[in-house]
């Protein structure tokens, strides 16, 4: 579903260029669930962006079910209606309502009638359980709401991947659960997804894949039984330390 | 002790009464050291005056009858030759005939009076419907200059910047010149579009950089969040990022029309008769000079004070979603 080959990502603005993604190569299959956790500026975010098109890279190739994001043909916008993302801040549009922001893109990308979004809209609300906010303003939910809502937002688009950034760092503790629940079941529903988190319970429960990112390179990359037990790495003992 | 106290407020307020009464006594002094003489009583007929029409026989012949109609009287006048009675309706108190009289073609029966619209009002009209055609222009190429302005094409962008540039350098008087002299030679332009095109490309580029910075303030997850649902760059732009930026630039955007309606009175040195060309014109007649200008800053004053009200109420309207 998901592939990744020799994938470079430079930053070059003030100072020495930073390499955020460094040469990385692998590959996501249909239903899977990747885990991608690392320390703060190991390019995790930017390897995500590049998935979907967020980031334009600077080397190597990445193919989303099939179609090349480099190729110059591809259109980059019907690739991204296929590939959901969830921020971590949520990112929904304040200027409308919770049911304008799940029909919004439906209609404008997919075109669909405006009943039939509505239709879809609520059925996915109801799904992440905030049906009853529909007419409400994201200011009014709280943040695990909202983040639902920007769940529901992106599975509008009936995405083939779903790429989740963090999705519960800007959560207070008690409303984390309540997201991961979401996620959980999509996953079991066969979605395939990547997720850049710090919830090591999540990764070792869902993830069928951890992968442990460093200065731009995937040092590690095995089901979470292993990763978790007996890392190879140094530095991602290192860091399996610090956060267990 | 309650944390909150409220300090009396009414000795304060009694002092700017003081203080505004103070500047208006010597405002009238002021006037009584130049034997000024206030003649206000001579402002209201230049906004709306009764004039009298006069008028006269159709035909020559004899007043068959007078019928009165409310304040006004219907004269019938019949021919000599017979032929059907003409009526001419006049004011009672002006008629000039009596039942019986003759009367020849064009002779005064009477007149009718009706209110007429006067200068000031004109004035303050054509200052108004300048004001906002021009503004809707301005707000239309701010609108365009701003999104060049952010292009990435270096092209528009280089355009966006000259113009801005170009305008917020140079006085609007020196413009209003260039637009009507120059510009309106060339394309052989009126003096009310040349008018209205300087004060519109005037206002448009500050209205960009509003813009411009509006959208800027725009978070760029929202567009992130846009374009990650497969959204174009257009459709990220009206749909999501311009509906928030406008909401946000609507008080400088407004501040900025009010601006405009006090800068059209530039517009008078082209010989276009806005409010301040028509005080100044009436001053000629009037001798009302201290009066007419008072008037006419009263005039400004009411109709930007109107506007920041609507404002006001657009804001409060606005403010639903957050
Ligand atoms: N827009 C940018 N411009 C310049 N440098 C950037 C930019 N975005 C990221 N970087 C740099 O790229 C590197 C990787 O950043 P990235 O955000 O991908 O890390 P991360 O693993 O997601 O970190 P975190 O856990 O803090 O979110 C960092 O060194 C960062 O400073
Ligand atoms: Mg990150």
């Amino acid at each position: 579903m998901i592939k990744v080959n020799n994938l470079v990502k430079v930053f070059s603005g003030r100072g020495k260029p930073v390499r955020a993604v460094d040469n990385v190569s692998t590959q996501v299959s249909k239903g899977e669930v990747v885990v991608i956790i690392g320390p703060s500026g190991s390019g995790k975010s930017t390897f995500l962006r590049c998935l979907n098109g967020l980031e334009a890279f600077d080397d190597g190739q990445v193919i989303i079910d099939g179609v090349d994001l480099g190729d110059s043909k591809t259109n980059i916008n019907t690739v991204r209606r296929e590939v959901g993302m969830v921020f971590q801040h949520f990112n929904l549009f304040p200027h409308k309502t919770v049911l304008e922001n799940v029909t919004l893109a439906q209609r404008v990308v997919r075109r669909r009638k405006p009943a039939e979004a509505e239709d879809k809209a609520m059925a996915l609300l109801t799904k992440v359980g905030i049906a009853e906010k529909a007419h409400e303003y994201p200011s009014r939910l709280s943040g695990g709401q909202q983040q639902r809502v920007a769940i529901a937002r992106a599975l509008a688009m009936d995405p083939k991947v779903m790429l989740f950034d963090e999705p519960t760092s800007a959560l207070d503790p008690e409303m984390v659960g309540e997201v991961l629940d979401v996620m959980q079941q999509l996953a079991r529903e066969g979605m395939t997804m990547a997720v850049v988190t710090h919830e090591m319970g999540f990764a070792r429960e869902v993830a069928h894949r951890v992968m442990f990112m460093d200065a731009g390179k995937i040092l590690e990359d095995a089901p979470p039984m292993v990763f978790f037990t007996a890392p190879k790495e140094p530095r991602a003992q290192t860091f399996l330390k610090q956060v267990l | 002790m309650p944390l909150n106290r409220h300090p009396t407020q009414w000795p304060w307020h009694g002092l700017l009464a003081l203080i505004l009464l103070s500047l208006a006594a010597g405002l009238w002094v002021a006037t009584k050291r130049v034997n000024y003489e206030w003649r206000w009583e001579r402002v209201p007929q230049y906004f709306f005056y009764q004039a009298e029409d006069a008028q006269s026989a159709p035909v020559a012949g004899t007043i068959t009858q007078i019928r009165p109609d409310g304040a006004r009287s219907r004269v019938d006048i019949t021919p000599a030759n017979g032929a059907q009675a003409v009526s001419v309706t006049v004011e009672t108190d002006t008629l000039k005939v009596k039942v019986g009289e003759t009367v020849t073609e064009d002779s005064d029966i009477g007149a009718l009076r009706q209110w007429k619209i006067g200068p000031l009002t004109w004035g303050l009209w054509v200052t108004i419907w300048i004001s906002f055609v021009s503004g809707f222009i301005g707000l239309f190429i701010g609108l365009i200059t701003g999104l060049c302005r952010l292009s990435p094409n270096p092209t528009l962008r280089g355009l966006a910047v000259f113009y801005i540039e170009l305008i917020r350098g140079t006085p609007l008087l020196v413009q209003i010149f260039i637009f009507y002299f120059f510009i309106g030679t060339v394309l052989n332009l009126d003096r009310i579009v040349a008018g209205i095109g300087a004060l519109a490309l005037f206002v448009g580029a500050y209205t960009a950089e509003i813009i411009r910075a509006g959208i800027q303030s725009i978070a760029k997850g929202q567009s992130e969040a846009a374009r990650s649902l497969g959204m174009t760059a257009a459709q990220t732009m009206t749909h999501i990022v311009l509906p928030q930026a406008l909401k946000r630039v609507l008080p400088p955007l407004a501040g900025q029309f009010i601006n405009l309606i006090k800068d059209s009175s530039l517009v008078s040195v082209i010989a276009i008769t806005d409010l301040t060309k028509s005080g100044r014109e009436i001053i000629t007649s009037s001798f009302a000079t201290f009066e007419i200008w008072f008037t006419v800053a009263l005039l400004y004053l009411v109709v930007t004070s109107l506007l920041s009200q609507l404002l006001f109420w657009l804001e409060r309207r606005f403010a639903r979603s957050d």
